[in-house]
C-alpha cells in the first residue's frame, strides 16, 4: 500500500478554480513594487515628469478665499431654473418640487424652498425670459439649471444669459438637454447631443455636466431622470465669489405692503408704502444702517430688520442621527407665492384652503395650527375695540389701579412686575431707548401673544402659518402697544444680569488695584426694597422721587460700570459722566466725601469742562497722577509688568499692600469682602497652576511634533493661508456665541442663513401696484463706498457677437455690482500714457476705457452692458462687458482740436499769421504754443500782432511757404454727461418694455434727422496738379553786372552729330569672318531656344486639360453633397415651422 | 443721496471729519463755539479744513458766515505730494492724527509736508508720531514705506519745524486680534533741546534714568540733535518715552517744557507719566486708542479684538460716532473677571480702498 506512489495533483486547467489560480498569481506579481521599472530611463524624461506632476499639484490650488456663510446653518441654496420659453422650466420645477417635498404645485410663483437633505436646502426660482430677470437671477444663483430645447438647439438668451453670468462671478452651471423624445431618428439624437454638447462645453469649460430629459410623462419629467439631477444637486459644492462674499443679500420670496390703508386710501394709491420683505440672509452679514439696493426699484433705507423662525428648518438633531433624512421633514416646503399647502399669500390677503368640509365640529379632520387660528378667528365675540375696553393698562408696573377696570393677576402680570424692578433700577432716560429697542422684536411673536396668552411671547416656532396675520392690515396702534408691554420682558434678561454682575462686583473687587466698592450703594437698594414693601396707598412711584431718582443713579452707575457697551450705545450720558461715574469710585481717596450731591456734583464739572477742553490727544497731566508716583512702594508695585519682574506672588502682594497704604482709611471691615478675596486669592493660584500646565503641554506638543516630523510641522503657503482663515472663522463665531440675540444683532449683523423680515420705507407705490411674482425681487445690501456717486472709470470691450460698434456719448444700459442703470459713457484710449484721448468709437477686438457718471462700485468689479433691454432686439443684446478700475470725483479726458491758420507775410524764418485766432487776447493765452506746418516745419507763436485781430507774429525753424497752412495742436478736455437712469423695470406694469433714454441713431431716425456732415469732413479724391517751376530768369543788366563765375551760362543743346556718330567702319578679313561666325552661333541658340519653348507649350496645354478633367469630377461630387446638406436643412425648418405651429410657442430667433 | 449726520459742538471734530471722509456721507456740525465770546471756527479748525480739502477730491465744506456750522461732503481721498503750513496756535500733531487715519485709504501714497510747532503741550509730539503711533498702524498691515522725517524742530510759540509724512496705500487693513499685553522689555525714548543749553537733553535723561533703571537694564535714551535752521524758531526742550511689551504692545509718556521747571523735573515727570500709563495697561495706549479702534472697524469682515484699558472721553464719544457712521459697535467687556483691562471686540465692516486704482 505504502509503496504505491501517489497520484500526482493535476490543477484544473480550465473553470472557475483555474481562473482562481491565475488571477491570483498576477496579483502576486503585482505585489512588489519595482522602483526600476518605474523609474524614468533618462534624467531629461525625469525632469520632465517632475515638472508634470508639479504642474498638477498647482492645478488643484486655488486662490484660498473666505467663505463667510456659516456651516452649520447655511442659507438655502439658490438654484436657478433658466431657458428660454417652452423649454420645459415649470415642468422641470414642479418635478424637482414633487422629487424633494412629495407635493404638486398647481401654481409656481416666486421661490420655493424645500429641505433636501440633512445640511442643505434648496431654492428653486424660475427665471422667466426677461432680461432683466436674467440679470438679476444671474447675480444671486448659486447653481444655474440651464435648459435647452435639444430638438431645435442653442438660442440667443442662452448665450446672453452665459455671458451676464460671466461678467458678474460664474455660478455652477448645470445643463440640461430637453425635448430630446421629438428627435426620432437614434442617429441625429446622438448626433445632436454630440454637437449641443460640444458646444455647451466650449461655452462653460470642458467637461461641464449636461443632462437630457427625455419625454413628459404626467406633466412632470420621469422619476429616475429627475432622481439622477437631484443626486448631482445635491452634491454639488459651491466656491464662494467674490462679489457675494463682500456683500449681503436677500432673494425675497414674500412681500408685504404695511401702509395704513387710510393713507392709501386718502393719496389715491399713489403715496410712498412701508413694504416688508422676507427671505433668508445670504452672503454676508446683513447690517441695520446701510442701504440696500432692489434691483428694478432703486435704493431704499431699512428701518427695521426682524430675525422670525425658520419657515422651512433644517432638520433638527433627533433626525440627524438617522443617515438619510426623514420622511417628514422631507415634506417641508416654503413658497409663499405659490399656493402650497393651501396658504396663497396674494398681494394683500391670505387665502387658506382647508381640505373637506370647513365647518364647525366638523372633528374628524385634524385641523393644523392655520386652520385652527382661522376657526378661532371665527370664534371672536366681541370686537377689536370691546377687547381693548376691557384689557387692563396700568401707566406704571407699581401703579395700584389699572386705567380702566381692575383685574386679577395672571401669567403677564409676573412679566409686568419684574419690568417694575428694571424701570427702577434704571434712569429714567433710558427708558425711551428700552422702547425703541422692543420695536425690533420678532414680529411673529407680536401676533402670536394676541390670540393666546398662554404662549411664550418669545417662541418663534414655525411662522410660515402663523405669520398670515401680518398681513391683515389691521395692526392697529392699540394692538401695537400691547404688545410692547409685553415684550419688554427682554429688558428682564438684562437687568438680572446687571445685577448677578452686581453681585460679582464685589466679590472680585480686591484684584482691581484702585477699586474699592463702597457699600452706600447697596445700603441704599435695601433701604429702597424697604420702602417698597410697606407703600401704603399713596402711589408708589410718588414717594420722595428725587432722592429715589439720586440713589437710583448712584446704584446705576456703580452697576454699570461693569458693562461698558451698554453705558456707550444705550445710554445718553455723556462720555465725562460715564467716566466720572467711574472715576469717583475708582479713585475714591481723592473724592472721600460723596454723599447726596454727588449727583449734583457730576453735572457741574460736566459743566465746567465744556468749555475749556480742546480737542486733544494727548491728555493733560494731572499733578496728583504724578505725585503718586514719587512714592516708592508705587513704583515697585509696577513690577510685575516688566520683564524682570516676577510675575506671581510678588503682583498680588502689592496688590494687597497698596490697598493697605493707600486707601487705608476707605476700607472698612466688610466680611463678606474679606471672605471673597478669600476665595479669589486662592482662585487665582489654582488658575495660575492650570495656566501654567496648560503651558507647558503646549509646548511639549509643539516640540514632539517637530520632533517627530520636522516636514509637517512647516505649512506650505497655500495651507497656511487656509489654517488663518479657519482660525479666524473660529474666532469669529466663538467671540458673540453667548451674548443674546439682540445684542448680537447689534454688534455683528444678521447672520447668512437667518430668515428675516426687512421693513423698507418709502417704497413706490409702483412695485405694490404692479407686483409680479414671477420676477425676482433682489434685497442687495450696499457697502458705504457703493452709495455714493461720481466718475467710474471702467475698462470695456465691446461684444465679439455684438453687431455694431458703441459711439461715445450714447447712452448704455449697465449691469454693475447689484444696479442696473443707464447711463452716457465716454470712450478714451490711453495716449502714450500722457493723456486720455477721447474717441468716437469703440475700437474693434480691443480694450478701451469708459468713463461714466453714476452710482460707484469696487475697482475689480466686473460688468456687462446692453443698448437695449426690450425682448423685441434682433441679434445678441450684450454689447459690451468690462471691468471697473478707478473712481474719481473729476475726469481727464481730452480730445485733439486743431486750429489753422495761414501765414500772410513771411521774413526768413519769422512768418505773421491770421485767422487762427479771433482775438489778441486769445493770442495771449497761446503765446508760446508750438506750432507746426503740414509739411512738418515747426515753430512757436511769439506775440500777437495789433492790425489783423488774432493775427501773430511766429518764428519757426525754416523758412515756411505761403501754402502752407499753419495749425496748432491742442487738446479739449470733455466731461461725461452726468446723466443716471436707473432701470426700473419692476416697477412697470409691462415689466419687459423699459424704456430709457434713445440711443443717437434712435432719435435721428424717429425724427427724420439726417446725420450731420461736414462739408470739408468728406472723403474727396485728392488732387494734385503737377507742380510747374518758372525758369529762373536774370535780368540783363545784373547778368551784364555779374563776375563770370557767377553769370548763367547758357547754352543750346547740340544739334550735329558726334565723331563717334559720324564716323565709318572698315573691318579685316579676319574680323569680318569672326563676326559672322558669331551671328551663326546666334541664329542656331535663338532657334533651339524657340524650339523647346513651342515645346514646352505643348505639354502645358495637354496637363492644363487634364486638370480641367479633374476639377469637373470634383465639381459634380460638391454640387451632390450641397444637394443633401440643402435638403436636410429645408426639413429641419420646415419641421420647426411645423412645430411652431402645432406648439404655439412664442418666437424664437435662431442662433 | 448719502444720508446726511448732525452733530453739535467744537468737541471731536477731528475723528467726525475723518468719519464722513471715509464712509462717504455728509456730515453737519453746528454749534460750533455758539455761546462762547469768540464764535465759530478757529484758525487751526479752518487750517484742517483746507488740509482735508487739499488731500482729498471733490470735497465741498461750506462754513456758514457765522462761522459756528460746516457742511461737509466728503468726495475721494486722493494723496500725492501735498505740503501744508500749520496755524500756530496748534502743533504738527493736530493735524497728523486726523491725516494718518485717511492716508492707507487714498488713491497715491501720501507725501506730505507739514509745517509749523513740532511739539507742544496738547497734542502728540511728532517723536511720539514716529516712534508709537505709525508702529500702531503697523498692527493692520499698513507698515511698507511708512515713514515720518523730522526735518526741522520747531518749539512754541514760534514754530518753524518741518515734517514729511510718507504714507503708502492699502487695499484693506488686516483684522486685529491683539489680546496679550506682554510684559515690558525695553524703554527707549527721545529727549531734544532746541536753541537751549545742549546739556538740557542730557540732564533729562539722567533724571528720568533715575526712576526707569530700576526696572529693566534695556533702556536707550537718545539725545536727537539739531542745529541751525533745523532746530526752528523758538527755544524749547521735550523728552517722549515709550515702552515696549514682548508683543510689542506701547506705552508712551511726553513731558515738554514749562517756564521756571528744570529740565530734571520735566524728566521725572514724563518717567512718571511713563509708569501711570503702564500701570494702565492694556495693548494699546490710551493716546491710541481711537486710531487703532477705527482700523479695527474698517477691517475686514471677521472678528477683530484688541485689549485695551478704559476709554477715554474721546474715545467714548468716538465709539457713538462710529455708530453713527458705520453702524458699528463693539462688544466691551472685561478681558478677565476683576481686572480693570476691558477687551474690545468687533466685527469689521469689511471697508475696502474704493478709492484705490485698478491695474
Amino acid at each position: 500500500m505504502d509503496d504505491r506512489p501517489h497520484k500526482a495533483h493535476r490543477p484544473a486547467q480550465s473553470g472557475a478554480k483555474a481562473e482562481k489560480k491565475d488571477k491570483g498569481k498576477g496579483k502576486e506579481k503585482q505585489k512588489g513594487f519595482n522602483e526600476k521599472a518605474f523609474a524614468p530611463k533618462s534624467g531629461r524624461r525625469a525632469d520632465r515628469q517632475g515638472r508634470r506632476t508639479a504642474e498638477r499639484d498647482q492645478t488643484r490650488l486655488h486662490v484660498p478665499l473666505v467663505n463667510r456663510t456659516p456651516d452649520d446653518e447655511p442659507p438655502p441654496v439658490i438654484v436657478a431654473i433658466v431657458g428660454p420659453p417652452g423649454v420645459g422650466k415649470t415642468t422641470l420645477l414642479k418635478s424637482l418640487v414633487r422629487r424633494y417635498a412629495k407635493q404638486t404645485l398647481n401654481d409656481v410663483k416666486g421661490p420655493v424652498t424645500v429641505v433636501s437633505g440633512k445640511k442643505r436646502r434648496l431654492t428653486f426660482i424660475e427665471c422667466n425670459n426677461d432680461l432683466n430677470s436674467m440679470i438679476d437671477i444671474g447675480k444671486i444663483a448659486d447653481l444655474v439649471l440651464l435648459m435647452i430645447d435639444g430638438s431645435f438647439g442653442f438660442e440667443m438668451e442662452t448665450f446672453e444669459f452665459l455671458n451676464i453670468l460671466q461678467s458678474h462671478g460664474f455660478p455652477k452651471v448645470i445643463g440640461i438637454l430637453t425635448h430630446l423624445d421629438l428627435i426620432k431618428k437614434a442617429a441625429t439624437l446622438r448626433d445632436t447631443k454630440k454637437a449641443l454638447k460640444k458646444r455647451f462645453w466650449t461655452e462653460i469649460y470642458q467637461g461641464a455636466k449636461l443632462f437630457y430629459l427625455s419625454g413628459v410623462l404626467n406633466g412632470r419629467y420621469p422619476d429616475t431622470e429627475i432622481m439622477n439631477l437631484s443626486r448631482f444637486v445635491s452634491v454639488m459644492k459651491f466656491r464662494p465669489l467674490v462679489f457675494r462674499n463682500s456683500h449681503s443679500y436677500i432673494l425675497a420670496d414674500r412681500l408685504e405692503d404695511l401702509t395704513p390703508r387710510e393713507l392709501v386710501r386718502t393719496s389715491k394709491n399713489k403715496c410712498d408704502r412701508t413694504v416688508t420683505v422676507y427671505g433668508y440672509v445670504r452672503g454676508t452679514n446683513l447690517r441695520m444702517g446701510t442701504r440696500v439696493h432692489i434691483p428694478g426699484v432703486g435704493d431704499l433705507e431699512m428701518k427695521s430688520v426682524t430675525v422670525l423662525g425658520d419657515p422651512c428648518p433644517m432638520p433638527d438633531a433627533d433626525s440627524e442621527k438617522r443617515r438619510k433624512l426623514s420622511e417628514k421633514k422631507k415634506l417641508i416646503i416654503h413658497a409663499p407665492m405659490s399656493d402650497v399647502g393651501g396658504v396663497m399669500y396674494d398681494k394683500d390677503a391670505v387665502w387658506v384652503n382647508v381640505p373637506g368640509s370647513f365647518t364647525r365640529g366638523n372633528t374628524d379632520i385634524r385641523q393644523g395650527e392655520g386652520e385652527q387660528m382661522v376657526m378661532d378667528l371665527q370664534d371672536v365675540g366681541s370686537t377689536l375695540e370691546d377687547a381693548v375696553a376691557k384689557s387692563q393698562i396700568r401707566l406704571l408696573g407699581t401703579s395700584s389701579k389699572n386705567l380702566t377696570v381692575p383685574n386679577e393677576d395672571n401669567v403677564d402680570m409676573g412679566d409686568e412686575d419684574s419690568d417694575d424692578l428694571d424701570l427702577e433700577s434704571l434712569a429714567g432716560s433710558d427708558m425711551e431707548d428700552d422702547d425703541s429697542g422692543i420695536d425690533s422684536d420678532p414680529g411673529d411673536a407680536e401676533e402670536g401673544d394676541d390670540e393666546d396668552r398662554t404662549q411664550d411671547p418669545r417662541s418663534t416656532g414655525r411662522s410660515s402659518h402663523r405669520s398670515g396675520a401680518r398681513t391683515l392690515p389691521s395692526s392697529s396702534k392699540k394692538q401695537r402697544n400691547d404688545i410692547e408691554y409685553a415684550e419688554s420682558d427682554s429688558d428682564l434678561g438684562d437687568n438680572d444680569e446687571d445685577l448677578d454682575i452686581g453681585g460679582r462686583r464685589v466679590r472680585f473687587g480686591e484684584d482691581d488695584d484702585h477699586d474699592i466698592p463702597s457699600d452706600e450703594g447697596e445700603g441704599e437698594e435695601e433701604e429702597e426694597e424697604e420702602e417698597e414693601g410697606d407703600d401704603g396707598a399713596v402711589p408708589r412711584w410718588k414717594k420722595n422721587l428725587a432722592e429715589r431718582a439720586q440713589s437710583s443713579f448712584a446704584s446705576s452707575r456703580k452697576s454699570r460700570r461693569k458693562d461698558w457697551t451698554k453705558l456707550i450705545y444705550a445710554t445718553s450720558l455723556t462720555p465725562a459722566e460715564i467716566l466720572q461715574g467711574e472715576q469717583e469710585e475708582g479713585s475714591g481717596a481723592t473724592e472721600v466725601e460723596m454723599d447726596e450731591e454727588d449727583f449734583f456734583q457730576i453735572k457741574r464739572t460736566a459743566d465746567a469742562g465744556q468749555d475749556e477742553v480742546l480737542d486733544q490727544s494727548k491728555e493733560a497731566l494731572s499733578a496728583e497722577e504724578l505725585k503718586k508716583w514719587e512714592d516708592e512702594e508705587m513704583l515697585e508695585s509696577i513690577r510685575h509688568l516688566f520683564i524682570t519682574g516676577d510675575d506671581n506672588a510678588a503682583g498680588d502682594g502689592e496688590d494687597g499692600n497698596e490697598e493697605g497704604g493707600a486707601f487705608g482709611e476707605e476700607e472698612d471691615g466688610d466680611d463678606s469682602q474679606d471672605d471673597e478675596e478669600g476665595s479669589a486669592a486662592a482662585d487665582p493660584e489654582a488658575a495660575r497652576a492650570a495656566a501654567l500646565a496648560a503651558k507647558k503641554e503646549a509646548l511639549k506638543r509643539k516640540f514632539d511634533e517637530q520632533y517627530d516630523d520636522p516636514e509637517s510641522s512647516k505649512l506650505d503657503f497655500y495651507e497656511e493661508k487656509k489654517d488663518e482663515m479657519a482660525r479666524q472663522l473660529a474666532l469669529n463665531r466663538a467671540e458673540f456665541e453667548g451674548i443674546d440675540a439682540e445684542a448680537r444683532a447689534l454688534v455683528e449683523g444678521y447672520r447668512p442663513g437667518q430668515y428675516v423680515r426687512i421693513e423698507l420705507t418709502d417704497v413706490p407705490c409702483e412695485l405694490i401696484e404692479n407686483f409680479d411674482p414671477s420676477y425676482p425681487i433682489v434685497v442687495g445690501g450696499l457697502l458705504p463706498a457703493e452709495e455714493r456717486f461720481g466718475f467710474v472709470q471702467v475698462r470695456i470691450k465691446r461684444h465679439r457677437w455684438y453687431a455694431r460698434t458703441l459711439k461715445n456719448n450714447d447712452p448704455l444700459i449697465l449691469s454693475v455690482g447689484w444696479r442696473r442703470f443707464q447711463t452716457v459713457p465716454i470712450y478714451s484710449l490711453d495716449d502714450h500714457s500722457i493723456r486720455m484721448r477721447m474717441l468716437k468709437y469703440t475700437p474693434e477686438h480691443m480694450h478701451c476705457y469708459a468713463t461714466f457718471y453714476g452710482p460707484v462700485s469696487l475697482p475689480n468689479t466686473g460688468f456687462c452692458a446692453f443698448n437695449s433691454l426690450s425682448g423685441e432686439t434682433p441679434g445678441f443684446r450684450v454689447s459690451a462687458t468690462g471691468v471697473v478700475l478707478d473712481i474719481d470725483r473729476s475726469v481727464k479726458i481730452v480730445k485733439k482740436v486743431k486750429l489753422t491758420g495761414v501765414p500772410y507775410k513771411i521774413f526768413k524764418n519769422t512768418a505773421f499769421v491770421k485767422d487762427m485766432f479771433n482775438s489778441a487776447l486769445e493770442v495771449v493765452k497761446f503765446e508760446g504754443a508750438n506750432i507746426r506746418t503740414v509739411s512738418g516745419i515747426r515753430g512757436q507763436i511769439k506775440k500777437a500782432m495789433p492790425k489783423p485781430d488774432g493775427a501773430f507774429r511766429a518764428t519757426f525753424e525754416d523758412k515756411v511757404l505761403k501754402s502752407d497752412i499753419i495749425f496748432l495742436r491742442a487738446w479739449y478736455s470733455v466731461q461725461p454727461r452726468k446723466f443716471y437712469n436707473p432701470v426700473t423695470s419692476l416697477l412697470l406694469s409691462d415689466k419687459a418694455h423699459w424704456t430709457g433714454m434713445r440711443l443717437t441713431g434712435q432719435v435721428r431716425r424717429d425724427e427724420g434727422l439726417k446725420t450731420p456732415l461736414n462739408v470739408n469732413s468728406t472723403y474727396k479724391r485728392i488732387e494734385r496738379p503737377p507742380r510747374r517751376f518758372n525758369p529762373l530768369v536774370v535780368p540783363k543788366k545784373l547778368q551784364a553786372s555779374l563776375p563770370y563765375a557767377s553769370k548763367p551760362k547758357l547754352m543750346a543743346p547740340q544739334r550735329a552729330q558726334t565723331y563717334l556718330q559720324k564716323r565709318a567702319v572698315v573691318m579685316e578679313p579676319e574680323e569680318k569672318k569672326a563676326v559672322a561666325l558669331l551671328q551663326q552661333i546666334r541664329a542656331l541658340r535663338k532657334n533651339q531656344v524657340a524650339r523647346r519653348k513651342e515645346k514646352k507649350d505643348e505639354k502645358k496645354v495637354e496637363r492644363q486639360k487634364k486638370l480641367a478633367k479633374e476639377e469637373a469630377v470634383k465639381g459634380e461630387k460638391e454640387k451632390e453633397k450641397r444637394k443633401e446638406y440643402m435638403r436636410v436643412a429645408g426639413q429641419k425648418t420646415k419641421r420647426a415651422a411645423e412645430i411652431e405651429e402645432g406648439g404655439g410657442r412664442s418666437k424664437r430667433r435662431k442662433t | 443721496m448719502s444720508s446726511l449726520l448732525q452733530f453739535s459742538g467744537h468737541q471731536h471734530l477731528r475723528h467726525r471729519l475723518v468719519l464722513s471722509i471715509l464712509s462717504g456721507k455728509h456730515v453737519r456740525i453746528d454749534k460750533i463755539r455758539s455761546d462762547d465770546k469768540n464764535p465759530g471756527l478757529r484758525d487751526f479748525e479752518i487750517s484742517l479744513l483746507r488740509l482735508l480739502e487739499k488731500v482729498t477730491n471733490g470735497t465741498i465744506i461750506e462754513i456758514s458766515v457765522t462761522g459756528t456750522a460746516i457742511l461737509l461732503k466728503p468726495g475721494i481721498i486722493s494723496g500725492g505730494a501735498l505740503s501744508h503750513d500749520c496755524p500756530l496756535s496748534r502743533s504738527i500733531g493736530y493735524f497728523l492724527e486726523p491725516i494718518v487715519m485717511l492716508a492707507p485709504f487714498a488713491k497715491t501714497p501720501l507725501q506730505l509736508t507739514l509745517r509749523g510747532i513740532t511739539t507742544d503741550e496738547h497734542d502728540l509730539s511728532v517723536d511720539l508720531f514716529r516712534t508709537v503711533t505709525l508702529p500702531h498702524l503697523q498692527l493692520f498691515g499698513i507698515s511698507d514705506g511708512l515713514e515720518l522725517r523730522i526735518k526741522k524742530r520747531g518749539a512754541p510759540p514760534e514754530g518753524g519745524g518741518e515734517v514729511q509724512l510718507l504714507c503708502p496705500i492699502v487695499k484693506q487693513v488686516k483684522t486685529l486680534n491683539f489680546v496679550d499685553p506682554g510684559k515690558i522689555k525695553r524703554i527707549r525714548g527721545v529727549a531734544h533741546a532746541v536753541r537751549v543749553n545742549p546739556q538740557f537733553s542730557n540732564r533729562m535723561i539722567e533724571s528720568s534714568r533715575s526712576i526707569l533703571n530700576r526696572y529693566i537694564p534695556d533702556i536707550y535714551l537718545y539725545s536727537d540733535v539739531y542745529k541751525g535752521d533745523e532746530s526752528g524758531k523758538s527755544p524749547g526742550y521735550a523728552l517722549s518715552l515709550l515702552a515696549e511689551s514682548t508683543t510689542s504692545a506701547i506705552h508712551c509718556s511726553e513731558a515738554i517744557f514749562k517756564p521756571g521747571v528744570a529740565p530734571e523735573d520735566i524728566g521725572l515727570e514724563a518717567a512718571r507719566a511713563l509708569m501711570a500709563e503702564v500701570n494702565l495697561g492694556g495693548c494699546v495706549d490710551r493716546k491710541h486708542q481711537i486710531p487703532v479702534l477705527l482700523m479695527m472697524v474698517l477691517g475686514s469682515e471677521d472678528v477683530g479684538r484688541c485689549l485695551m484699558s478704559e476709554p477715554t472721553p474721546r474715545t467714548i464719544q468716538f465709539l457713538r460716532d462710529v455708530k453713527q457712521f458705520f453702524g458699528t459697535s463693539f462688544k466691551i467687556v472685561a478681558a478677565e473677571p476683576g481686572s480693570s483691562q476691558l477687551l474690545y471686540s468687533c466685527y469689521g465692516t469689511g471697508y475696502v480702498n474704493a478709492n484705490r486704482t485698478l491695474a
